[in-house]
């Protein structure tokens, strides 16, 4: 029995629909990812399952329990918010302790507890200090501490990493995972983050428009993308236009034009045939520039536009016939520079191709 | 004191802050002058006519009337305006702007409106409060209730929703989650309001002019009413323990506000 079910749940907000006949399931134990540009109504599918809202129309239920109808407090659903809500009035401890003495928790027993949650979260001995003395990082901690400290049984995360800085997310990233996974507790992000969402999950649903567009496991929404949208949002892509000019299961050739044949990888569940005007998804990692001796055979040949170089990556455009293509070579000191105008070859494996409809 | 104060400035500055601190000059002044007569500046200085005040059945019983029915205003100005910011600040219905817009604007209703208002209803309806404290201490709290709605909105405004919310998910019903997440972070709004209520009723003159009884007067009414009579110095003795006292509520929460930071951050 799936642990959380989302049962054909509509939002309306006025006139304006946030979300439309979102039918969805996360597994206990799962970290599930809700990932989509803001607006794509990610945020409001949270406060539903929070009981911040309530649907238009639909059921949410978990454990089989309809929770739809369910005040908050009623849900034991913990979340940690963007700007994480620390209470400003309370201290730390307070703050740690205020669901455990909603619950009517005994006093040596919330100080029991209370004391091993900041040493979970890596913050024993910051019991006294309030909000305003503490960094964005050290929020965050709290934030989950006070969440995870009355043993909810769904964890949401509303973009808790978006406050922080670049280095710090890195680092929370991890940690945020690890803690998810010592604790076991199943847990739904929501992140416009891809990176985040790519690191961290075990499946991620893709939002766009109140709609969820794709619900896989990383490695699926990056490589088979089952549409454009999701192809461009997830990381970089190259898109070439194409023609299907045969097809055989899961394989095919595509006809890019100026005489270029490809074989590429056919989604196997889309409905597409043979003359369909379709996308080739290139990812830029996937190019070489070079011939090499890993069974990759050059399928297009263009000149350099410019590079951009990265450090860990040059990054290089190419025009090749009427395309225009990103190649990222990893950076060796001695692998020749090419200059803008240098006539090259694309490389790739036909397994790194995919056709997206 | 890094930057300097151009000359211009600082005489408007100054010019400024002396004509606003002229009347109390005025009332201080005249109430401790020696003379027979209200006058200004004194015929040299004494306390005969604070003494006269504090001696007068008339004016003690003015300002101990007033004070109750300020503290009586401030209580259920309190109670209403912070229900009302509530409303206004969680609730979504047509015509909403247009009511914050209109209850947060400065000077919402005129005493005069309220009072001539009032006194006709009360005359016209025949009812038995009129010209009696009821009366008037509905006519205070219609009068002194925006002051409220204005602070309470003004810190519910930057208290953060998802604090309420937060304390819900962790287990507390919604009156719990208001009394111990959202009212002790919009307390200092609620005490601002409360103070302006007292002080705003306190010295309320229009409302009460329509509204009074010959017998019960505010202190305001009877400084006025004994000026047309007799230009006796001790309504400016009375006008020196107004200003005292509203001085002094001032003063007590600032500094009850303040000792409670102060405890804050020493527990930190």
């Amino acid at each position: 029995m799936p642990f959380v079910e989302f049962h054909r749940v509509s939002k309306s907000f006025g006139k304006t629909a946030a979300v439309e006949e979102l039918n969805f399931t996360v597994e206990q134990g799962e970290f599930y990812s809700l990932l989509g540009p803001s607006g794509c109504g990610k945020t409001t599918t949270l406060r539903m399952l929070a009981g911040f809202l309530t649907p238009t129309t639909g059921r949410i239920k978990v454990h089989g329990r309809d929770i739809t109808d369910l005040p908050p407090e009623a849900r034991g659903i913990g979340i940690v918010f963007q700007n994480y809500a620390i209470f400003p009035h309370m201290n730390v401890y307070d703050n740690i302790a205020f669901g455990l003495i909603e619950r009517g928790e005994k006093k040596a027993e919330i100080r029991r507890r209370v004391g091993a949650a900041l040493e979970q979260v890596g913050l024993a001995g910051y019991g006294s200090r309030f909000e305003r003395e503490l960094s964005g990082g050290q929020k965050q901690r709290v934030a989950l501490a006070r969440v995870l400290v009355v043993e909810p049984e769904i964890l949401l995360l509303d973009e808790p990493l978006s406050a922080l800085d670049k280095k710090m997310r890195e680092e929370m990233k991890f940690w945020i995972k690890d803690i998810q996974k010592s604790v076991g507790i199943t847990t739904i992000y929501v992140t416009h983050d891809q990176s985040e969402a790519l690191t961290m999950s075990n499946r991620i649903a893709v939002m766009n428009e109140g709609r969820m567009l794709q619900v896989g496991t990383p490695v699926e929404i990056y490589e088979k993308p089952v549409s454009r949208f999701i192809a461009e949002f997830i990381g970089d892509s190259n898109f070439l236009k194409g023609r299907i000019l045969s097809l055989d299961g899961t394989a095919g050739q595509i006809d890019l034009g100026g005489g270029a044949v490809v074989p590429a990888r056919m989604p196997s569940d889309a409905d597409v045939a043979v003359g369909d005007g379709i996308g080739l998804l290139l990812r830029p990692e996937v190019l070489g520039l070079k011939p090499s001796d890993e069974g990759e055979t050059p399928y297009l040949s263009g000149e350099v536009i410019d590079e951009t170089y990265q450090g860990s990556l040059r990054r290089y455009r190419i025009r090749a016939g009427i395309h225009e293509v990103t190649a990222e070579i990893p950076n060796r000191p001695e692998l020749a520079r090419l200059e803008p105008g240098d006539k090259v070859e694309l490389y790739w494996n036909s397994e790194s191709g995919s056709v997206v409809p | 004191m890094g930057r300097k104060i151009p000359l211009l400035v600082l005489v408007l500055a100054i010019a400024g802050f002396c004509y606003m601190l002229f009347p109390i000059v005025v009332v201080v002044l005249a109430g401790l002058t020696a003379g027979e007569f209200l006058t200004f500046p004194p015929q040299g200085l004494s306390l005969r006519w604070v003494v006269a005040f504090l001696q007068s059945d008339k004016y003690l019983s003015a300002f101990f009337f007033s004070f109750r029915l300020a503290l009586m205003t401030m209580i259920v100005a309190t109670i209403i305006g912070t229900a009302a910011a509530l409303f206004l600040s969680r609730t979504r219905f047509v015509g909403r702007a247009a009511m914050r817009a209109f209850f947060l604007s400065p000077v919402v209703l005129p005493g005069v409106v309220v009072g001539f208002a009032l006194f006709a209803f009360y005359i016209s309806t025949g009812s038995s409060i009129s010209r009696t404290i009821w009366g008037l201490w509905i006519g205070h709290i219609l009068y002194s209730t925006p002051y409220v709605i204005g602070t309470v909105g003004a810190a519910l405004a930057a208290f953060d929703i998802s604090l309420e919310e937060a304390a819900r998910s962790l287990g507390s019903s919604p009156w719990r989650a208001f009394r111990r997440v959202t009212l002790p972070n919009i307390g200092h709004g609620i005490q601002a309001g409360s103070i302006f209520a007292f002080i705003v009723s306190f010295g309320q003159f229009e409302v009460s002019l329509f509204l009074s009884a010959p017998n019960s007067e505010p202190l305001p009414i009877a400084m006025y009413n004994s000026l047309r009579y007799q230009f006796d110095p001790s309504a400016a003795a009375a006008g020196i323990f107004a200003i005292t006292l509203v001085t002094a509520s001032v003063l007590l929460t600032n500094r009850l506000v303040n000792i409670r930071r102060l405890l804050e951050r020493q527990h930190a």
